[in-house]
């Protein structure tokens, strides 16, 4: 079967558009988090009639981009373009056939997109930059006039940016995922495991950067509370995460009162 | 960029207050001077700078006292706003949703869109009328929503939920559980957690520690430990 036919050259343009959508949420519009993986991946997914796939790939690039923030000059890898960019090929490229191991590496291949988003935001931000400046230059028109059409522009131009980069990316990645179905089994097995630990890399990126200490006490009452219930209690594990929540809410708070 | 997006948002209100074409332009540029903020509290400074605009307008303040108040304000609360809404608001909302979807809670994007919205949109666009009626008086807006104690308080919410996130592994959705003796396995999550934590004393970048967990995940399915 063709990889790319003109349904699924359609299919392409149409999640480079809501890919385009998606990402002026990151910096230029609003900014209410669906750019986010866990919101952007399950979107997509759920476009492409698979929001299970969407949904793994969320929770694992969340926990891990998480707090690569935009502080000072630099300038983080683009989250949302790996999550739109590792649902869509995980998906587009392996129709019909088990996608777990496929999910892995999908996942592992947005590692090689992180260079190529930053330096597109870098070229971005200049151009933002000049477009500002080149307002204050006197031309005659009102200045509203000519700020209105900064500001939109500002806006296409982040636009464009995502759709460009998934115009392009998305087929490259579809054949490399397409390539990989050949691979050996061993491969597929290491990925599925792969996707397994991803959410624990996570953690531990999060952990390192909301703590100082290798072992935090907050983390280590968290661990032994949940493993104590799930062991000895056999509730949903819906419920045993939810009393967690609504415990450590009320001991922070409480911690907070009390300091 | 900031700066255009600022004046952008602010041009109605001067239009309206300068009736002088020349006198608007020379207020809109003034507005198009550096600025550079967290997004989500430059609403209170744009709050204060409409009320001191309008004030100048009927006679009030000197040219300076806008400009002035946006470079006093735009640092502080730049620090302030990156710290409370990136360092701790966003990780606690994020970290509760994906522990959810991790026990099979479909639902748990939804979930994490509210609750980072209603603190979110709620501070924006309360902090915008605040600045308004207070005309940039900080203090009233730190007092109002206690950023830096909420702040310490979503930490240890975050790192419980973390630690509890990993202690539930033997209960996490199919696709993310692997397979093993439920105590062993969340006793293993945790000390492979922890090996990365120390791993991270070095600085290693997520793409190094993906790239590096790729090569150990296929070293094992070599060795047939997986």
């Amino acid at each position: 079967m063709p990889l790319f036919d003109m349904h699924m050259v359609l299919t392409i343009v149409g999640i480079a558009l809501l890919g385009g959508i998606i990402g002026l949420d990151r910096t230029a519009v609003a900014q209410i988090m669906i750019s986010q993986p866990i919101v952007a991946a399950p979107l997509i997914g759920l476009t492409l009639g698979d929001a299970t796939t969407g949904l793994i790939v969320g929770a694992a690039l969340e926990l891990i981009w998480l707090l690569d923030m935009p502080v000072g000059a630099f300038v983080p890898a683009d989250s949302t373009v790996a999550a739109v960019f590792a649902t869509a090929i995980a998906i587009l490229g392996s129709p019909g056939s088990e996608r777990l191991s496929l999910t892995g590496f999908s996942i592992l291949l947005t590692v090689l997109l992180a260079p190529v988003t930053m330096r597109a935001d870098t070229v971005i931000r200049n151009f933002n930059s000049r477009l500002g400046q080149r307002i204050l230059t006197p031309s005659g028109e009102p200045l509203g006039t000519i700020l209105s059409r900064a500001h939109r522009a500002g806006l296409w131009v982040f636009f464009v940016k995502f759709f460009v980069l998934y115009l392009v990316l998305i087929p490259v990645g579809m054949i490399a995922v397409r390539l990989f179905t050949h691979a050996p089994e061993t491969y597929h097995r290491a990925m599925i495991f792969y996707v397994k630990v991803l959410p624990l890399l996570g953690a531990a990126l999060v952990v390192r950067k909301l703590s100082m200490k290798t072992v935090d006490r907050f983390l280590l009452a968290g661990f032994v509370m949940v493993a104590v219930l799930v062991q000895f209690v056999h509730a949903p594990a819906l419920m045993i995460m939810l009393l967690i929540i609504t415990g450590a809410s009320l001991g922070a708070r409480y911690r907070e009162r009390q300091a | 960029m900031q700066s255009l997006g600022f004046a952008y948002a602010i041009e109605p209100v001067l239009k309206k207050l300068y009736p002088d074409r020349t006198e608007y332009e020379d207020r809109l540029r003034l507005h198009m001077e550096y600025f550079n903020t967290q997004p989500y509290l430059a609403s209170f400074i744009l709050g204060a700078v409409v009320r001191l605009e309008q004030d100048r307008a009927t006679g009030g303040h000197a040219a300076s006292d806008v400009q002035g108040l946006k470079d006093s304000l735009m640092a502080p609360l730049g620090a302030l706003g990156d710290s409370f809404f990136w360092g701790s608001l966003k990780p606690v909302t994020a970290i509760v949703a994906a522990a959810l979807l991790l026990t099979g809670s479909w639902w748990a994007p939804i979930l994490y869109l509210v609750l980072y919205n209603i603190w979110h949109l709620g501070i924006r666009t309360g902090s915008f009328f605040r600045g308004y009626r207070t005309g940039g008086d900080a203090v009233d807006l730190l007092a109002r929503y206690r950023f830096t104690s909420r702040a310490r308080a979503f930490k240890v919410v975050s790192l419980i939920v973390l630690g509890g996130m990993i202690g539930a592994m033997p209960v996490w959705r199919t696709e993310f559980r692997p397979a093993a003796h439920a105590q062993a396995l969340s006793i293993a999550g945790m000390a492979f957690t922890l090996v990365i934590i120390a791993s991270l004393q070095g600085g290693n970048s997520p793409i190094k520690l993906m790239l590096g967990l790729a090569a150990l995940c296929l070293a094992l399915a070599y060795a047939g430990v997986i």
